[in-house]
């Protein structure tokens, strides 16, 4: 994997309180990253490090390709903008210094693979904020980017408009583009991210436990007489709550590995047990929802 | 530049101090005759206000998040405060024309004013437009977080401005004050001259160039505290 920008022993703090701490990380080409992390954390500080909108306190940016454009969308999706598309496109290219020529190819472009020629000529006040989110991205590619940031790209959006948003970075993905992103939608962090980096106490760390199928395991809700019989089975199960009913049954919460599962089902069903429920589950995906 | 002009005009944010600008004109050339460096007096404190209020506006024109948008286009934030100082002077320009012109062509003096008039009608409406910017633009959200602050700011540094002219024997009294003090009071003392005035004195071309560099010197200052103040 080509690496196409590194980040060394970052640091930033603000107000004496550390944000970030010896951060590092690569991106590589080609990849959608995710930076998820609690509110707070520092994931929007890491990435306008990244994209150069803020310095770091310490630490060294290494950009491995020699003329790598990077392009910004905020967190924040102005509500009023007062063009059109083509209108707004041409302002920031303009105000980028671009050509007339190649700006004009460039928003045609842009209209076409974002699906929006038809609205080129309405006013952007009017659109939902899925399609003022679009604009947002396309303004950030309006020169060659090598690198996209992308800040809470997802937020605010609707399901419709998020899925027609992840068929976007999927289609720029497929067009040699790297992402970077904050978000925190599962959804999107399952179907389309590469790679999963968590920010937590002012450090980075990588996992992967939305692709992990070592820890996947069963939750098993059910209601049984008696626990003795249950002794043959207990090196197969977790107990995670148990609780009395009326005529002393007992009602049982367990987790057991999905290898496991028809034993202790048909073992259950042998002793009269009631199989109320099951679910399937994964402990590392558990832990890492709590990052949000 | 062009696209902050278009947005702004688009915003409609210039309605309320473009409307108290044209009520004001009309208003103050209702009835004539009327003295002429008198009444040009009058309207450059007026214009000097309204272009604090202008100034703002302008300055708030885009959304906190797409003001993060251009100035990434625009390669910095100086570039992107330029292009509105730029388009404030700009503002500043047209109004000064109209605020000279605009009596004449309704004959609202009591004698047609001479190329002299038109030129220190002119120069005493745009030194102080361009001194209420300068002012005023220390009080922008780039500088100011809060919003309420920017607008006593403004009023308050407009206000203090005025009053000095007022004071100014009090403030002789401390060696140097003067200079470090906003120069509205050399518009006032220029412009109460006779309007028999038959040549514009060279003291007169100096105090208007002051009047300037002053404003130059707290624009200065204005990317000074920007590029020390990392709001990031």
């Amino acid at each position: 994997m080509n690496t196409i920008i590194e980040l060394q022993n970052i640091s930033k703090q603000y107000k004496g309180k550390k944000v970030l701490e010896n951060i590092s990380l690569s991106v590589y080409a080609h990849q959608i990253v995710a930076l998820v992390g609690k509110n707070g954390s520092g994931k929007s500080t890491l990435l306008k490090i990244i994209g150069g909108l803020a310095h770091p306190d310490a630490g060294v940016i290494d950009k491995h390709l020699p003329s790598l454009n990077i392009g910004y969308v905020p967190e924040v999706t102005p509500s009023q903008i007062l063009f059109t598309p083509q209108e707004y496109l041409y302002h920031m290219g303009t105000i980028s210094g671009m050509s007339r020529k190649q700006l004009q190819q460039r928003i045609d472009y842009l209209l076409t693979i974002f699906n929006m020629q038809e609205a080129r000529h309405t006013r952007i006040v009017h659109f939902s904020k899925g399609m003022k989110q679009k604009i947002m991205i396309m303004q950030a590619m309006l020169e060659e980017r090598n690198l996209l940031i992308l800040d809470e790209p997802l937020s605010g959006l609707d399901a419709k408009a998020q899925s027609d948003l992840e068929d976007t970075l999927a289609s720029l993905k497929d067009n040699g583009l790297s992402i970077l992103l904050t978000c925190h939608e599962t959804k999107l962090l399952e179907n389309l991210v590469d790679r999963v980096l968590v920010i937590q106490n002012g450090q980075v760390s990588q996992t992967n436990p939305l692709h992990d199928t070592e820890n996947h395991q069963n939750r098993v809700i059910f209601e049984i007489s008696s626990l003795k019989s249950l002794e043959e089975l207990l090196p197969f199960i977790e107990i995670q709550q148990q609780r009395s009913l009326n005529n002393d049954i007992k009602e049982l919460i367990v987790t057991v590995k999905q290898e496991d599962t028809n034993t202790l089902l048909l073992a259950l069903l042998h002793q009269n047990a009631s199989i109320k429920q099951l679910l399937p589950t994964n402990r590392k995906k558990e832990e890492f929802y709590t990052h949000f | 530049m062009c696209y902050q002009c278009i947005n702004y005009l688009r915003t409609k944010n210039y309605i309320p101090p473009f409307s108290i600008f044209i009520l004001f004109i009309v208003v103050n050339y209702t009835f004539v005759p009327n003295p002429i460096l008198d009444s040009y007096s009058f309207t450059s404190i007026m214009l000097f206000f309204l272009m604090g209020w202008f100034t703002i506006t302008v300055f708030h024109t885009e959304e906190e998040g797409q003001k993060v948008i251009t100035i990434l286009h625009s390669k910095g934030q100086s570039a992107y405060n330029r292009s509105l100082f730029i388009v404030c002077v700009a503002i500043a320009f047209c109004l000064s024309t109209v605020s000279v012109i605009y009596p004449t062509l309704i004959g609202a003096f009591s004698e047609p004013p001479s190329v002299l008039h038109l030129l220190m009608g002119f120069l005493s409406h745009f030194s102080l437009s361009v001194l209420a910017i300068a002012l005023s633009a220390i009080f922008t959200r780039e500088l100011i977080r809060d919003r309420q602050n920017t607008w006593w700011g403004v009023l308050s540094i407009l206000i203090i401005a005025v009053v000095i002219a007022t004071l100014k024997n009090v403030i002789l009294q401390v060696k140097g004050l003067i200079w470090l003090l906003p120069p509205v009071h050399l518009v006032l003392e220029m412009m109460s001259s006779d309007d028999s005035l038959k040549y514009i004195p060279t003291v007169f071309y100096w105090q208007f160039a002051w009047i300037f560099i002053y404003s130059m010197l707290w624009i200065g200052l204005f990317f000074f505290f920007l590029r020390h103040k990392r709001k990031w």
